[in-house]
């Protein structure tokens, strides 16, 4: 059922190439909706059925919305932005006829998923399955924000609206998938339940009150009114306490694991939390003007994008992906490679931050001193090749991932419960609310 | 009996999280879209124009490729509300400026510089130069060349290249069309009372760009420090000898696509007051572009190192008879743009698009004052004279303009 053949290796570097404007165009899909679509929709036909304890809807529909997501968005899309039609607005590359069917595909997700949570009814429903819900409910919401709008109203207002999405996008289709990924995999892996249920709860509704707020920031200074400016700079750092109580209640949750967990799931998503902290903390502190004024427009951004897509979300959907693996017989499974993969993508990862961090600190100041536009370029020239190297090393790591997935003996990370019962009922049983007991 | 109890109530809960949730993505949508463009709106039928200038055909064609090839990922389209900004661009952007963009390339990275006030910065031939090659004319840039929108040349643009530069010399237009009237205007919609950000769209210049040519600028007096002339070879290097060649004879890689071609600073001596005004203001009508954004320092010893370049000999002294006959056909011929008294300050100097020569500023080496009077400068109003001259008419007045090089200051450090 995995259907993340089309995972995007093109973590790509700045090196100039040629038509490097559109490669940047396939870049930003391709992560987003070509390898983390691609990889949490795949989970969610694992983690979906454990949790509502029915099949999803149709296996019929399953399989065209995975040939409808890859043939029907990412294929025409990536081939249409390198042929030149597309729409020039950041995450929201592809053109307007390639959003008509990511919009019937994501409607397709929630015809697929959502049915079993509310036959179940809502009251005994697991954290998991409230990101799972909200994720895709919002992301449908969301999604014609970025992608229509600006094609209808014009200047800056049209930039309003893309920042609610370039926003939206992060933080209510790709945060609530890669959480609820994390918060599903902590108690099947550890054995133990989640921390605080009520904690999940109000951490859920805090993201989703506060993710929309956020779009702004990304147009700081701009002639977009202030009063809708400042709105998203204290919300972005509201938001940065509430990831605070996320991360504390998902740490905690994983006491006693260590902090290099054996399973590679679980490994790969305790340090995703570690960067989902970083992240967060980094996005509250950079929309706050003063230091806005220095690093926007800089690399530093670009080191906090990868840190979010590459870091917190792509470390999820990994986890989520090994964690599914571990509980089919028929798959293919190398440890080796996969312990290698998440070595690879962690040092790789956390090398590219820094050097862009420095990159964007440097250009800040630079163009704070006035020096000639070509300085900032000239010095970030060496960064940018340490860039290149850096993504060889994250390159390899998903090219290892994809190994560790595609070799080694079938059912070679298969988890034997010792009680040899049937692991879907183990998970289950580890994943029941205790909600009662929490608010008691 | 308490279970279902507790359980209907936790299930109230949620129905009303669940709306609340909705509601919040409306509030978000609406306090930070729908609201804004309403405020924009309005701002915007305040502050525009009242026959606003839109873009043209082609102009919008050429934001099409501008679009397809992500140039928006790495130049943004909005002087922001900072200082820095200002200072850098020019006066920040305000809304009725993108009011016809759809969709909007605002931007939220700069690799390269912002672009929304660099109509009228470059001139044309270096706008295709630069698409077409870009590290032909500035050696360090990073940016994509583009050969694919010419055919094979960069002087042969495509109808894509012309209209994509078209758009490029658009960006900013429409603020400094609408002028000081314009201005008033949108300073009157403005709350700049009771809103000191939006005054700063009214502070300062409104292009700050400083490569901006400027036809009749002050410029600086430049130091003179002698033992700076290696680093102004450097910053020689580094930022002219793309089309100005390593030797200074015009001949760089950029030159091809230049028209006029940049001068051959070997053939020329300028005085120090001249190179300071070419280097502080640019060449208005030609590609070559102001550097304000050096320091006066850097400018002295740059100007130094193009001093350096200069290897004019000293020919022998013309007879008096020779300079008389050259007066003769300048006052004739030269003067009506060149002035009486060689200071490029002719009746028709102001109708032409560059500033004629100065002759009391700078000197020709006699070959090459001889060549451009018989070829002319191609993309310049200077015309051949051979069909009008005879060759000893043209050899006086190559005399005879380089009889009035009078520069204030000892112009050739050489020496």
């Amino acid at each position: 059922m995995a259907a993340f053949q089309l995972q995007s290796p093109d973590f790509g570097a700045g090196t100039p190439s040629l038509g490097w404007g559109r490669i940047r165009y396939a870049h930003t899909q391709g992560i987003m909706l070509g390898w983390l679509a691609n990889a949490f929709f795949a989970f969610l036909y694992h983690a979906v059925p454990i949790l509502t304890g029915r099949p999803v809807t149709s296996e019929r529909l399953g399989a065209w919305l995975c040939a409808l997501w890859n043939f029907g968005v990412m294929v025409p899309g990536w081939v249409l932005v390198l042929a030149g039609v597309s729409q020039p607005l950041e995450w929201a590359e592809f053109p307007l006829i390639v959003d008509v069917m990511v919009a019937l595909v994501l409607a397709g997700m929630a015809v697929q998923f959502l049915p079993g949570f509310f036959r179940r009814g809502v009251e005994s429903m697991y954290i998991s399955s409230w990101y799972i819900i909200g994720g895709l409910v919002f992301t449908l919401l969301s999604y014609p924000m970025g992608n229509l709008v600006p094609e209808v109203v014009s200047g800056a207002a049209g930039a309003a609206f893309s920042g609610l999405w370039i926003h939206d996008a992060v933080g209510l289709f790709v945060t609530p998938l890669a959480l609820s990924t994390m918060y599903f995999i902590i108690p099947a892996s550890t054995g133990r339940p989640i921390f605080s249920h009520f904690l999940s709860m109000l951490g859920f509704w805090l993201l989703f009150f506060l993710y929309p707020l956020n779009g702004t920031h990304h147009y700081v200074f701009s002639v977009i009114p202030m009063s809708a400016q400042l709105t998203a700079i204290i919300t972005s750092a509201l938001l940065g306490v509430s990831v605070v109580l996320v991360v504390t209640n998902l740490l905690l949750s994983l006491r006693g694991a260590g902090w290099l967990p054996r399973d590679p799931a679980l490994r790969f998503v305790s340090t995703g939390i570690v960067f989902y902290l970083i992240v967060s903390l980094q996005g509250s502190v950079q929309a706050q003007m003063s230091l806005n004024q220095r690093v926007h427009f800089t690399d530093w951004v670009v080191a906090h994008s990868h840190l979010a897509m590459l870091g917190f979300a792509s470390f999820a959907a990994a986890g989520g992906l090994i964690h599914a693996w571990q509980r089919m017989p028929e798959a293919r499974y190398h440890a080796g490679a996969l312990s290698w993969a998440y070595w690879l993508m962690t040092i790789g990862l956390v090398l590219m931050v820094a050097d862009l961090t420095i990159a964007g600190l440097v250009q800040g100041q630079l163009w704070l001193d006035g020096a000639p536009w070509i300085d900032s370029v000239a010095a970030s020239r060496k960064y940018w090749a340490a860039r290149t190297h850096i993504g060889g090393l994250v390159s390899g790591g998903f090219v290892l991932l994809l190994a560790g997935l595609t070799t080694g003996p079938r059912g070679g990370g298969l988890i034997v419960r010792p009680e040899g019962g049937d692991t879907a009922a183990h998970t289950r049983t580890h994943l029941a609310p205790s909600l009662a007991g929490d608010h008691a | 009996m308490s279970g279902s109890s507790s359980t209907r109530a936790l299930r109230m809960a949620y129905v009303v999280a669940a709306v609340a949730g909705v509601l919040f993505f409306v509030i978000s949508v609406g306090l930070l879209g729908v609201w804004p463009t309403q405020v924009l709106r309005e701002q915007t039928s305040r502050m525009a124009p009242e026959v606003p200038l839109r873009p043209s055909v082609s102009e919008s064609r050429g934001r099409l490729v501008y679009a397809r090839e992500g140039c928006s990922y790495c130049h943004s389209q909005q002087v922001r509300f900072t200082e820095a900004d200002a200072r850098r661009f020019g006066a920040p952007t305000l809304a009725w400026e993108t009011q016809f963009d759809t969709p909007h390339m605002l931007g939220t990275r700069r690799i390269g510089p912002d672009l929304s006030r660099t109509g009228g910065t470059r001139s044309l031939d270096w706008q295709y130069a630069h698409l077409y090659a870009p590290r032909d004319l500035v050696r360090e840039s990073v940016m994509p060349a583009y050969p694919w929108l010419f055919d094979g040349a960069p002087d042969r643009p495509t109808q894509e290249a012309r209209d994509l530069v078209a758009y490029l010399d658009s960006l900013g237009r429409a603020r400094e069309v609408a002028g000081p009237e314009g201005e008033a205007r949108a300073r009157e919609g403005c709350d700049c009372d009771n809103d000191p950000m939006m005054a700063m769209a009214f502070e300062g210049r409104l292009n700050n760009h400083p490569a901006r040519a400027i036809r009749h600028g002050d410029a600086p007096t430049l130091p003179i420090d002698t033992e700076a002339l290696p680093r102004g070879q450097a910053l020689y290097a580094r930022h002219c000898a793309t089309c100005h060649g390593p030797e200074g004879q015009g001949n760089g890689p950029g030159a091809r696509g230049l028209r006029p071609a940049p001068k051959n600073l070997s053939q020329h001596e300028y005085s120090s007051a001249r190179l300071a005004s070419a280097l502080w203001n640019g060449v208005t009508g030609a590609a070559m572009p102001a550097w304000r954004d050096l320091s006066t320092n850097d400018l002295g010893a740059l100007a130094q190192a193009v001093q350096a370049l200069s290897v004019t000999r000293v020919e022998p002294a013309p007879s008096e008879a020779l300079l008389a006959q050259g007066r003769e056909v300048y006052a004739a011929n030269c003067a009506q743009c060149h002035g009486p008294d060689g200071r490029g300050n002719g009746t028709a100097a102001d109708a032409l698009p560059m500033v004629p020569a100065n002759f009391t500023q700078q000197q020709l080496s006699l070959s090459e004052a001889v060549r451009v009077l018989r070829e002319g400068i191609p993309g310049s109003p200077m015309a051949p004279w051979t069909s009008r001259l005879t060759s000893a008419d043209i050899l006086a007045t190559a005399h005879y303009v380089r009889s009035l090089y009078a520069p204030a200051l000892p112009g050739h450090l050489r020496k």
